[in-house]
């Protein structure tokens, strides 16, 4: 009934290839974007700006950028976390060389130098498939932490081998740093999601999505169809490090603030792909809704307790976190395997034709 | 489908209610870690920080008759996690206990703005001690610059010359809070013409430190000083042990002298050392408080009563509680705030007969905190693992305030300046 698509005619292929081609999808986004550009600003408090909003909006980003080379293009990466860090050292060598540059732009030129470390750690992907491939990674993700830690030019020679957000500003209005208010965050935050989500979803529809996820299902037939697995392989690898690094800096710098090498360890690079996989891999959707179940949740459930006005001693509290939302996870994946993705498809179509089930 | 409406109403529900709901009195909120890799030597300090308010609470109703709301979030010793702690708690709290050097160095710049103190006593980041600049943020009773010096001088036995030609072996942990002593160190070594050697342990290599050790053989140091936390710790002790390395040429910061570390070599480490700005005492007459109205009473969750970190706890909190009471007392009234507390802890004044009045003299050396001085400075004893506990091994040590003071200014500078804008305290002078 409500998502009754009767009466939809597609009289031309452009409205058929229409980036909605069903009206109550384009509606459904446009609440969701009016919530996150207008609603959730105008009511949210710092705690729910700093715990929520911000975080999930970036982790979101960082799996839809390990999403577009695990889930569309078939590579499976484990050096996820490196590349963030990777961005994140970039942009903080970028704004304090050059403290005259705009930070947005900072930071959106800071996936370029991920791009090309992941391009450089993609070429063996050329020559080695699947598990191995991920062992490669992994080698990215060890060396590349180590390098943090050990070129101390990178942490500007600081004495814990830190690094942190200087004040930066735009025409006066602090974006980073101490100074920075979180709504401001939040909305450059949410300016260069939108942007690179947008930017995702029209790739992956496009040409190259096309040539990504026929290497991904079977790489011999897509070499004899005429696509260059060189190729497509490479830019896999080079805008899924960018979308990772630019969300690197983000992380860095429109969240946490202060970053330590071991800060991008191996449990980032998990804590994305958990995030990619039960959000659903091959999709765009699916790693908000990912996010949102693993960084959003916990948070959430913290605050259950003391709003019902039960005491519960916090160490307790934290151990049946971990103990519901991984309990949640594996819920949610024995119901739908492919994902929280695959799970709203299906609802969707039981809505299309509801309330008659074939 | 039904299940999922639910769960979404659920949820919009506890979004809607998650204003907290606060007992009544000052709130002091502890970041706590009693879970995750740094639990166990967590663990002790935390039911000490929270023994020592609760027995004010049921011994005097709380500090100038208002109760404590001593409450704690648990962070895991993650800093995701303690930022979001700070930014639940810091509304209604009175002050911030971050607990790691992680979280401090995440929330030190923020602090300037929300205009809440940190109280890190005996970590964080060492020229926080620069009053004028880091106008929030306190550690008390010494950095670990002081321990430093500290130990040095004892391994020096007062007469620096005597270190000239020395190898110094810094067994350091790879991580913000191993590499603190390290400018300190490398000024040192270039004043007094010893070499120092640092040898880091990453976070993955905290349980298998034979790499590390073999170098250690190798480079045949006269001493090996330890900033090690956690896991690393343990290994590293049970490692020496195994290298037959001196143990009495062994010497580790205080977080390195948690008696379950050395209870595991228990005989074979005899002689280990450990710096320490708190002490044990079993007799103090504030063991006797804490006994009949928290252990008693049931409320404690402490075995050991006399073991360095339960203690070191206690210490924690009465510094806080001193704090609590000299705003009180300036500022004439119970129910203070954030920006209250911060003049009460910037005029700390732990003397002799204070220790005494508290009963707990001997726990922590005297110290006194000013508007420019954040740390007190308060010197420190060397802990001596004897086959079964920690007993004294020197006499009060002071660190070398003439060395570190120019540091901690050059520091302090820098970090301000990194950070401009940043605002600086001119009231002091």
């Amino acid at each position: 009934m409500l998502y009754r698509t009767a009466g939809q005619f597609k009289t031309s292929y452009r409205t058929d290839q229409a980036l909605f081609p069903i009206r109550q999808d384009a509606f459904l986004l446009g609440v969701i974007l009016i919530c996150a550009w207008v609603v959730f600003p105008l009511t949210a408090s710092e705690f729910t700006f700093q715990t929520l909003l911000t975080p999930i909006l970036i982790y979101s980003l960082a799996a839809l950028g390990l999403n577009i080379l695990t889930g569309f293009a078939g590579q499976l990466s484990l050096g996820t976390g490196a590349f963030m860090g990777v961005g994140a050292y970039a942009c903080y060598k970028m704004v304090t060389l050059m403290p005259w540059l705009n930070p947005v732009v900072a930071i959106l030129l800071s996936g370029v130098f991920s791009a090309g470390v992941g391009v450089m750690f993609g070429i063996p992907s050329l020559r080695i498939k699947g598990f191995y491939l991920a062992i490669a990674t992994l080698a990215a993700q060890f060396f590349l932490v180590w390098l943090f830690e050990k070129w101390a030019w990178l942490y500007n020679y600081n004495a814990s081998g830190a690094i942190q957000v200087p004040n930066l500003d735009i025409f006066g209005l602090y974006v980073a740093g101490p100074q920075a208010s979180s709504m401001t965050q939040y909305y450059v935050v949410l300016t260069i999601v939108s942007l690179l989500t947008y930017l995702a979803i029209n790739l992956t529809r496009g040409n190259l999505g096309r040539t990504w996820k026929a290497t991904r299902d079977m790489d011999i037939a897509a070499e004899l169809i005429g696509i260059n697995l060189m190729r497509s392989k490479l830019t896999a690898f080079a805008v899924s490090s960018y979308i990772v690094g630019v969300a690197g800096a983000l992380f860095v710098f429109m969240w946490r603030g202060a970053a330590e090498p071991n800060l991008f360890d191996i449990p980032l690079s998990f804590r994305v792909l958990f995030i990619a996989i039960i959000g659903g891999l091959g999709s765009i959707l699916g790693n908000y809704l990912g996010a949102i179940l693993i960084v959003g949740l916990p948070v959430v459930l913290n605050t259950v307790p003391r709003a019902l006005g039960i005491e519960v001693e916090s160490a307790l509290l934290e151990h049946l976190n971990i103990m519901i939302v991984g309990s949640l996870i594996i819920f949610f994946l024995i119901i739908e395997p492919h994902g929280l993705n695959a799970l709203w498809r299906l609802i969707r179509e039981k809505l299309i034709i509801w309330p008659f089930p074939h | 489908m039904k299940t999922f409406t639910k769960l979404a109403m659920a949820g919009a529900l506890s979004l809607g209610l998650a204003a907290p709901v606060f007992a009544e009195g000052i709130y002091t909120p502890n970041l706590s870690y009693r879970t995750g890799p740094f639990a166990a030597t967590g663990i002790p300090l935390m039911n000490g920080q929270a023994d020592y308010m609760a027995m004010l609470n049921a011994r005097d109703g709380g500090i100038g008759g208002v109760p404590i709301d001593f409450d704690e979030c648990e962070t895991g010793y993650s800093t995701e996690k303690g930022v979001e702690c700070y930014e639940r708690t810091k509304a209604q709290a009175v002050v911030t206990q971050p607990w790691s050097t992680g979280i401090t160095l995440q929330v030190l710049p923020k602090t300037n703005t929300d205009n809440i103190p940190i109280l890190a006593p005996g970590y964080g980041f060492s020229p926080m001690a620069n009053g004028k600049v880091f106008q929030w943020a306190f550690n008390p009773p010494a950095s670990y610059w002081d321990a430093a010096s500290m130990i040095m001088q004892y391994i020096a036995g007062g007469d620096m010359g005597s270190l000239s030609g020395k190898k110094i072996v810094l067994l350091h942990l790879d991580h913000p809070f191993g590499k603190e002593p390290i400018p300190v160190l490398e000024a040192m070594a270039a004043e007094y013409g010893f070499e120092l050697v640092p040898i880091p342990v990453g976070l993955k290599e905290m349980q298998n430190q034979s790499a590390q050790w073999l170098q250690i053989r190798r480079e045949r140091p006269d001493n090996v000083v330890m900033w090690g936390w956690g896991a690393m710790n343990a290994g590293a002790i049970t490692e020496a042990v195994k290298t037959k390395y001196p143990m009495d040429q062994f010497i580790g910061v205080w977080w390195a002298g948690h008696d379950e570390d050395l209870k595991q070599v228990g005989a074979d480490g005899k002689g280990y050392k450990s710096i320490s700005w708190s002490m044990p005492q079993p007799d103090a007459p504030v063991m006797a408080d804490i006994k009949t109205h928290v252990v008693d009473a049931g409320l404690s969750q402490q075995e050991d009563l006399n073991s360095v970190f339960y203690q070191r706890g206690l210490v924690i909190s009465m510094i806080l509680a001193e704090g609590i009471k000299a705003a009180q007392d300036n500022f004439g009234k119970g129910e203070i705030n954030a920006e209250e507390l911060r003049w009460g802890l910037e005029n700390l004044d732990i003397s002799a007969e204070r220790l005494e009045e508290l009963g707990m003299t001997g726990m922590v050396p005297p110290f006194k905190t000013s508007c420019s001085d954040h740390t007190g400075h308060s010197g420190g004893w060397m802990l001596e693992w004897d086959g079964e506990k920690f007993v004294q091994a020197s006499d009060l040590l002071m660190a070398d305030a003439a060395f570190i003071a120019p540091l901690e200014e050059e520091k302090s500078a820098e970090y301000a300046e990194a950070n401009a804008p940043w605002p600086m305290n001119e009231a002091c002078e």
